[in-house]
């Protein structure tokens, strides 16, 4: 089977090969490291190079669209748009993370492996300790149910949960 | 407190007292929290920098714990003395060469810190000796909630406190550890550790200088996540790595001894008798040598110098701490002079 040249200069033979998937969609990508490089500007030094790197620069480029829709979101409250945001990496207020949640879901995986806080409560007015209490333990049950397999449990958790947080968002 | 008694008396952490001193130095927690009130600080208007700089102070004046903290309002201080606080760990490099409303508050032995108006509205910090991480947590963790009590933070169910950037939301908590480890860069296998350490998510720089080459032999961990843990889980995951690598540190240190105990002790002789004698140093050598002499103490071949004046040589032949001691501007070469001064001074007692 012959060489499968790079997709961009059609010239080289292609050494980086990457299969995307964003929202079912499968698509693969050979580059030679020349391009790939000079793309998305993303430096090949050896010791630093990380696939992790490459693919978020990949997938940031293919998902412009998305980035571009997302641009024009500013926040009613302090004004900050997310392409202010993505270019200085600095959120302007809390409900930032409520009018860019499309956007940071993702950013929040990639950064922490997770996106629900874990630990400490604000010891706050008492109606929302409780709430916040009741959730923080309702999550630690999910993860504990989804470890040992009870799979059953973990779906009641999860209820629970969903209907907890909805109520929160009505009263917010 | 003035600055001048800050730049001649030394911190707490300096002490060299806590659990595994011989390579930990120290452990700090940091907490990131936002009034909810106001907009973070890139949408911050002056007047709202200003009025979270007001309140903040109003409260910790109240507050039983920090009654007696030291308030700097930065933007009344001149940057001599910003370098000064800067030098200490008590705030960043950024907060120091901002322009607008800013503070720090810290108190006598410095162990406990607020920065006002950095990345975050409030940045509370503990700085303690050795491995100290549960000790720390839970001061902070009571600072934290004398605080809660009178302020509302800016928090979500789902994603915990909220930060100006996304790495520090959920816990806003920055644990991290400075270790010495200097035989595991004689023997090389400093690199081992980067590996083991970055294995659990956890980050390692050079204190000083960058990359590999740490400048002074020092390195600090930290964690990198902030959220989907518990800060309990958090500290624990650097409880667990950080004894692995003071062993290896040990183990490399008694190696080095058994293998190679001239050389070795060569070189922790003669950084202490270049200390001893010069005449003109840089910062850059001055560390090198102290961390000669530092691991000279450690393994027992220094027995006349206290590891506290060692700790606190490290911190008081900083730029400005020698300029505060003076009560003049100098510059690098009338520097490098006083250094060495204040060196020779601190060692041989004259």
């Amino acid at each position: 089977m012959p060489p499968i040249l790079c997709q961009i200069c059609k010239k080289n033979v292609a050494t980086v090969h990457l299969t995307e998937i964003i929202k079912d969609k499968k698509r693969e990508i050979h580059l030679c490291e020349e391009c790939a490089g000079k793309q998305k500007g993303v430096a090949f030094k050896s010791h630093q190079f990380s696939i992790s790197d490459l693919l978020s620069g990949l997938v940031n480029s293919q998902a412009a669209q998305e980035i571009a829709k997302m641009s024009q979101i500013k926040c009613p409250i302090c004004g900050l748009s997310y392409l202010d945001f993505r270019q200085h990496g600095r959120l302007g207020c809390g409900t930032d993370y409520t009018v860019f949640k499309e956007g940071l879901m993702p950013l929040l995986e990639k950064i922490h492996g997770g996106t629900e806080h874990m630990g400490k409560i604000p010891t706050s007015s008492g109606e929302a300790r409780e709430m916040s209490k009741e959730l923080l333990e309702l999550r630690q049950a999910l993860k504990r149910a989804v470890e040992t397999e009870d799979y059953e449990a973990a779906a009641k958790f999860r209820d629970q949960i969903q209907a907890l947080e909805e109520g929160r968002n009505a009263d917010a | 407190m003035q600055m001048r008694d800050l730049a001649s008396s030394p911190g707490e952490w300096l002490k060299g007292t806590g659990p595994q001193s011989e390579v930990v130095i120290s452990s700090r927690i940091r907490l990131a929290r936002n009034l909810i009130q106001f907009p973070f600080l890139s949408r911050a208007t002056e007047e709202q920098k200003q009025r979270v700089l007001d309140i903040t102070h109003g409260h910790l004046a109240a507050i039983d714990m920090t009654k007696g903290l030291t308030f700097v309002n930065l933007s009344e201080t001149d940057p001599l003395d910003r370098s000064l606080l800067v030098e200490r760990h008590l705030i960043s490099r950024e907060l120091a060469d901002g322009d607008w409303p800013r503070a720090v508050a810290f108190g006598q032995t410095e162990t406990m810190s607020v920065m006002i108006n950095e990345e975050d509205h409030l940045r509370t910090q503990v700085l303690r000796s050795g491995l100290e991480l549960t000790d720390a947590w839970h001061q902070i963790d009571q600072l934290d909630d004398a605080l809660e009590e009178r302020l509302d933070f800016a928090f979500s169910a789902q994603l915990g406190y909220l930060t100006a950037c996304p790495t520090n939301v959920g816990t806003g908590i920055r644990v991290s550890v400075m270790l010495h480890l200097p035989a595991l860069v004689i023997t090389r296998e400093i690199e081992k550790v980067f590996q083991a350490v970055s294995k659990v998510n956890l980050a390692v720089r050079g204190l000083y200088g960058e990359g590999t080459q740490a400048s002074g032999d020092f390195y600090q961990i930290s964690n990198q996540r902030t959220l989907g843990k518990s800060e309990m889980q958090i500290i624990e995951n650097i409880e667990s790595v950080v004894p692995r690598i003071v062993e290896y540190e040990k183990i490399a240190r008694t190696k080095l001894l058994a293998e190679n105990r001239p050389t070795l002790e060569d070189r922790v002789w003669r950084a202490y008798g270049q200390l001893r004698s010069a005449r003109t140093i840089s910062s850059e050598e001055t560390m090198h040598l102290l961390s000669a002499v530092r691991m000279g103490i450690n393994i027992g071949l220094i027995n006349d110098l206290a590891m506290a004046t060692v700790n606190q040589l490290f911190i008081h032949t900083q730029p400005a701490h020698l300029q505060e001691l003076r009560g003049e501007a100098l510059d690098a070469d009338e520097r490098n002079v006083e250094r060495a001064s204040y060196i020779r001074s601190m060692l041989n007692g004259t």
